[in-house]
């Protein structure tokens, strides 16, 4: 399967997924709690659905009406890829406050 | 049932069957866990309505794991939705700009090859949308014939119905057709002055009259009846022709005969956008101002441009979909 770019609410959700499977509302917290972003309802299932759809998460069986999603393999590698290529970001970013504008 | 799950079950009513059946459940848990924190949310239910809205036309919903074939078959009816939007705005502008010329060349050369060029485009694109009708036709006839076509007489006879309101319709009105002036063609039941005043007619309704009521109540009755009711009836058609192409299952050497069309359609309509804009730009005066831009020629053009996005999302979907 050809590399897939995420961005913005995939890689919320994928990063939440990364810890294991969870349901709408356990993603919907999980995602406030650690990037302070509360994903619309809507704006979360097209999400779920559009990365279901590129097989980067799958849906798993579930006893209640509460179905859990978990990461797939090419999920995980597209997320790493991800936030390997941010973290260069972050890190020049960073490092160039720091020699024009000095440490806060 | 509680308050909320009554909320809920309304709130689900924006997505299409299809999304319901495949995530309702999990999506309403998720709805019921949002109002107990949230009970009131003007934004929950905006998305709601937004993203619903969006998968009915086919640009988020279930598509994406349905077969191929189904995914495919789903793009083009979201496809066929959007380039009516972009034809019935196109012919609106189209209708109005042709009223003018029947009086007089406009001014500005811009605005007159504008006139004719969207003239050749929106014949091109009335040709190519009969021919794509020719197979989807003829594949309702054979399921009918197979006596299989149970599932497809209530969107068949949604996009009949509605298209012979609009077609009776607009032939009705058409005579009430203001582009009567010099021109040597007019009262002479010739092109394009019959094609403009049907387009004219059957595009009533996009004005901006709408927004002067005082003026609005001096149009004779039937007439404002007739702007109220054309919108559903064009609805009413699409509609029911996207939902009939969407449970025809059409065959994979079908949609790519569709798509191949689409393409063809989707150029036309970019270069009848890159016309309009022209004749926004270089406008021009004619008589009683007919040339003139508005505010609701803007506003046509920029759900033109909207439209011709969301059909080109759907057209390379499919072709996605068909590994093309």
């Amino acid at each position: 399967m050809a590399k897939r770019e995420i961005a913005g609410t995939a890689a919320l959700i994928l990063s939440s997924l990364a810890e294991g499977a969870k349901h709408g509302w356990a993603l919907t917290k999980d995602i406030e709690e650690f990037a302070a972003v509360r994903l619309a309802p809507g704006t979360l299932y097209e999400a779920l659905n559009r990365l279901e759809g590129l097989g980067l998460i799958e849906a798993l069986p579930s006893a209640d009406r509460r179905r859990p999603y978990q990461l797939t393999a090419a999920g995980a590698s597209a997320l790493r890829d991800h936030l390997t290529r941010e973290r260069q970001v972050a890190d020049v970013g960073l490092s160039r406050l720091s020699a024009k504008w000095g440490t806060a | 049932m509680s308050v909320d799950e009554k909320r809920v079950r309304r709130l689900i009513r924006w997505y299409p069957r299809a999304w319901r059946q495949r995530y309702g459940d999990e999506f309403a848990e998720l709805l019921l866990a949002d109002i107990a924190e949230r009970p009131r949310s003007w934004s929950r239910a905006f998305d709601v309505a937004r993203s619903g809205a969006a998968a009915r036309l086919g640009l988020g919903g279930v598509v994406h794991s349905l077969p191929s074939h189904e995914r495919a078959g789903a793009r083009l009816a979201a496809l066929v939705c959007a380039g009516s939007v972009f034809m019935l705005f196109g012919a609106a502008i189209w209708a109005q700009l042709a009223i003018g010329w029947q009086w007089s060349r406009p001014s500005a050369p811009a605005t007159s090859a504008a006139i004719v060029l969207m003239s050749c485009l929106l014949g091109l694109c009335l040709a190519l949308a009969l021919v794509a009708a020719l197979p989807v036709v003829w594949a309702v006839a054979a399921r009918s014939a197979a006596g299989r076509g149970r599932d497809l007489v209530v969107p068949f006879a949604l996009f009949l119905a509605g298209g012979v309101v609009a077609v009776i319709g607009a032939r009705h009105f058409a005579a009430g057709w203001p582009g009567t002036g010099g021109h040597p063609w007019s009262h002479q039941h010739l092109l394009p002055g019959r094609l403009a005043a049907f387009a004219w007619a059957g595009t009533l309704s996009i004005t901006s009259y709408w927004a002067h009521p005082g003026a609005l109540l001096r149009f004779p009755a039937d007439e404002l009846l007739w702007m109220a009711a054309s919108p559903v009836a064009l609805v009413a058609a699409v509609a029911g022709g996207a939902r009939t192409i969407r449970r025809l299952g059409l065959s994979r050497r079908v949609l790519r005969f569709e798509l191949a069309l689409a393409r063809i359609a989707s150029g036309a309509m970019i270069v009848f956008l890159a016309a309009t804009c022209s004749w926004i730009v270089s406008g021009g005066t004619g008589p009683r101002n007919l040339f003139d831009v508005g505010a609701i020629d803007v506003a046509a053009v920029a759900a033109m441009a909207a439209a011709l996005v969301v059909a080109w999302r759907a057209g390379s979907d499919a072709s996605d979909a068909l590994g093309q």
